[in-house]
């Protein structure tokens, strides 16, 4: 085709017309992202330079009743090194006194991580953990180690930091202390104070804000105000004493490593308030060693055993079915109850004893006769009495997780014949540690049942938000007749019962064993018998301010397995401890005395030195002290031989002495 | 005009980069309030932990010092007005 204007023309044409087009496109898909996709673009584009930005609330503390703080929240390091960054110079000069300083404090050879940190540095490890969860001290510590001290580019020092829940006061009362964790399935496991209160009262709210992005990762605040401002938590105060708490902690931490147990819990409580002063429960790891691993006072209902005959004894009494010198004939040791055994721990049997006796020496068979000669036609006006002491409910505590108490009545499987005479020695029924506790503490208190606690007040800052007062559960649980009876045996267990082991002339105590079979239902249980030894009881005995239990499960028999030899001496040596602590108020009128004596002695001494200027006196029997200061204010020098009263003087009597001359004085 | 407008823009574009320094000086100023708090609990925990009777028993164990088996005895003067 020749080539011809025209030809040269329509292709520009053809050119420009694509151009057009081209250009119209562009118009269009302009517009489309402007105007109809524009709203989208628009809002990612804000997402990525603003945000809605959460402000974390603080989370409140747990203190204990003095202001000790027993859980809350901190900083914690985790640190690791880029192994690659520093320069082989660098790292070759330093990796071996790194390693020494990690060995020292992961207490392992220095060899280990030289070799872990060489190793890291061939696999081009930029991450290699050197220590997690460090409180603030150790990752000082941690920073200025050699190498890591050269910070992140040179040393190949990372930090992590995150916001950790702790015990300042370490495994003591964890269980009760307790935390709120989440899963990632969002699930949330609560033990403890800490636990039933965090939604309530420690969480707090989140706050809002609208932030926008600045650089270096971080961001800048919109406005001078928060949407939401942040609600820190409110501090929790428990009731908790940190001294008896630490007491009560190694004396159940001692006696469980000394009888190689599974697991016990001590409870100490206010006698008038019902506070909760100590509560631990520690359980074994498998390996000897031990955890507050359960709340096991709080959570394990359980047979209690003998510790219970005291609420069966309460309801004969109050039911005036028996009085305290009712005649038991507690056999020979060996009673059959509608075709089953019952047997006393003491060979022999007691034989015919008051009842309050059979309560002392903890006779099954003589609180079985007891019970079952006087409500086995009428089984429920026994059970509607303990229902009376709310027996049968759980207490209802802050705690989450509280042990179901199980009180059988007839009708109900667990009823037979023979469950009247068991539930008489505390078989056949469940109780937890808490709930006895709860019942000999109305003892103590003149029969005023108050609910256990374990929160005193719930304050922001010093502002108080709620107060928690005593709770009383039944002001009377039995009559003042009932009450002085049950004080009566409870402190003759101590001098002449089961406990008698535990009598201390010193300081006084009322108390329960229990020695209960635990697990015997299993086929196994004759070849390993397994028993639950417990002591409750209250201190002093004239006005008890607290009471305690002991429930220790599964000590070793070759050991011993009574309640007075396992639990026992753990409720005494708390019951020691805080008698010792407690100062004897010795209250005088004046102190202005006048003692007869002494004042015959300074008029004999005020004569002697008013006459006696330049004469020797006659110093037989005068105390040295005396003796001294007279001959010094003549003038004399004394030297004293011995010590004592003045048997003979260097100078006699009469004897006209000179200034500085020297008197040697026997003494005995 | 033009004057007074590059004025204000300079103004303006100085005080904003004085805004940023602040929200970076605040990051760093919490954080190190952070690291106090941390300090001061670690060494609250350290004190809580020497201030207990049973490791002050077992640190003293080797002098022969142990806690009294008997109470201390106050002796208070009741003052009559």
């Amino acid at each position: 085709m020749a080539i011809k204007e025209k030809n040269i023309l329509n292709r520009l044409y053809f050119v420009a017309g694509c151009m057009f087009v081209f250009a119209l496109l562009v118009a269009f898909k302009l517009v489309n992202i402007q105007f109809v996709q524009g709203d989208q673009y628009r809002d990612l584009a804000e997402k990525r330079t603003i945000q809605n930005v959460d402000i974390p609330a603080n989370r409140g503390n747990v203190y204990s009743a003095d202001g000790s703080l027993l859980a809350t929240s901190v900083p914690k390091y985790d640190i690791r090194i880029d192994a690659v960054t520093s320069s082989t110079k660098i790292f070759e000069k330093y990796v071996k006194l790194l390693s020494d300083e990690l060995g020292k404090f992961h207490g392992k050879p220095s060899s280990y991580f030289q070799q872990k940190i060489r190793k890291a540095r061939a696999n081009k490890n930029r991450y290699l953990l050197l220590a997690r969860n460090l409180g603030y001290t150790n990752y000082i510590k941690f920073r200025n180690f050699p190498l890591l001290e050269l910070g992140g580019f040179k040393g190949g020092l990372i930090v992590e930091q995150s916001t950790k829940r702790v015990h300042p006061m370490g495994g003591i009362a964890q269980r009760t202390i307790g935390y709120e964790r989440f899963d990632d399935q969002g699930n949330v496991t609560r033990p403890g104070i800490d636990g039933a209160f965090g939604e309530k009262y420690l969480r707090g709210t989140n706050g809002r804000r609208l932030k926008q992005k600045i650089g270096k990762g971080q961001w800048k605040p919109i406005g001078d105000y928060n949407q939401i401002e942040p609600q820190d938590g409110y501090d929790v105060y428990t009731t908790i004493d940190v001294n008896i708490q630490d007491i009560a902690h190694h004396a159940l931490l001692a006696q469980l490593e000394l009888y190689e147990a599974d697991h016990g819990c001590v409870v100490v409580m206010d006698v008038s308030t019902g506070a909760i002063k100590a509560i631990s429960n520690l359980g074994n790891n498998g390996k000897g060693l031990y955890y507050e691993r359960l709340n096991y006072a709080v959570g394990e209902s359980h047979e209690p055993g003998s510790t219970f005959k005291v609420m069966a004894f309460a309801a004969a009494l109050e039911d005036k079915v028996i009085d305290t010198a009712t005649i038991v004939d507690t056999k020979n040791g060996v009673k059959t109850f509608y075709g089953r055994k019952i047997r006393d721990s003491h060979r022999g049997g007691y034989g015919k004893i008051s009842a309050a006796r059979a309560l002392e020496v903890s006779s099954n068979i003589g609180l079985a006769t007891l019970i079952d000669d006087n409500y086995s036609k009428n089984p429920k006006k026994f059970i509607k009495r303990l229902k009376s002491w709310n027996l049968h409910k759980p207490l209802g505590v802050s705690i989450i997780g509280e042990g179901l108490p199980d009180i059988p009545e007839p009708g109900d499987k667990k009823w037979s014949k023979n469950a009247l005479p068991s539930m008489a020695y505390g078989y056949n029924l469940e109780l937890t540690p808490l709930q006895t506790l709860t019942f000999y503490n109305a003892i103590a208190n003149n029969g005023e049942m108050v609910k256990p606690r374990f929160i005193s007040e719930v304050k922001e800052f010093d502002k108080q938000i709620v107060a928690f007062d005593k709770v009383v559960m039944n002001s009377k649980i039995c009559s003042e007749k009932t009450i002085r009876e049950l004080q009566e045996i409870l402190k003759n267990v101590v001098i002449r019962g089961t406990g008698e082991k535990l009598y201390s002339p010193n300081f006084s105590m009322a108390g329960k064993t229990g020695t209960a079979q635990t697990e015997y239902w299993m086929d196994d249980w004759n070849e390993n018998k397994r028993y639950v030894s417990s002591f409750v009881g209250y201190f002093p005995v004239e006005s008890p301010k607290y009471s305690c239990i002991v429930v220790i499960h599964k000590p070793s028999i070759e050991k011993g397995f009574y309640g007075a030899d396992v639990s026992g001496p753990v409720f005494k040596t708390i019951a020691q401890k805080i008698y010792t602590d407690t100062p004897l108020i010795d209250e005088v009128e004046t102190l202005e005395f006048t003692n007869a004596a002494v004042e015959k002695d300074f008029e004999a001494y005020y004569m002697m030195a008013q006459t006696y200027k330049t004469i020797m006196p006659d110093l037989k029997g005068l105390p040295a002290m005396d003796a001294v200061t007279l001959l010094e204010n003549m003038g004399l020098k004394v030297k004293l031989v011995g010590s004592g009263k003045v048997t003979s003087q260097s100078v006699s009597r009469g004897t006209k002495v000179k200034k500085n001359q020297t008197v040697v004085l026997q003494l005995s | 005009m033009i004057i007074f407008l590059s004025t204000l823009a300079i103004f303006m574009i100085a005080s904003s980069h004085s805004a940023d320094r602040k929200v970076y000086e605040i990051a760093r100023l919490s954080e190190e309030v952070k690291e106090y708090r941390s300090a001061f609990i670690d060494g609250r925990s350290i004190l809580m932990n020497l201030k207990k009777e049973s490791t002050i028993q077992k640190k003293l164990a080797y002098k022969g010092v142990f806690p009294s088996e008997e109470p201390p005895k106050k002796i208070k003067v009741i003052t009559k007005e």
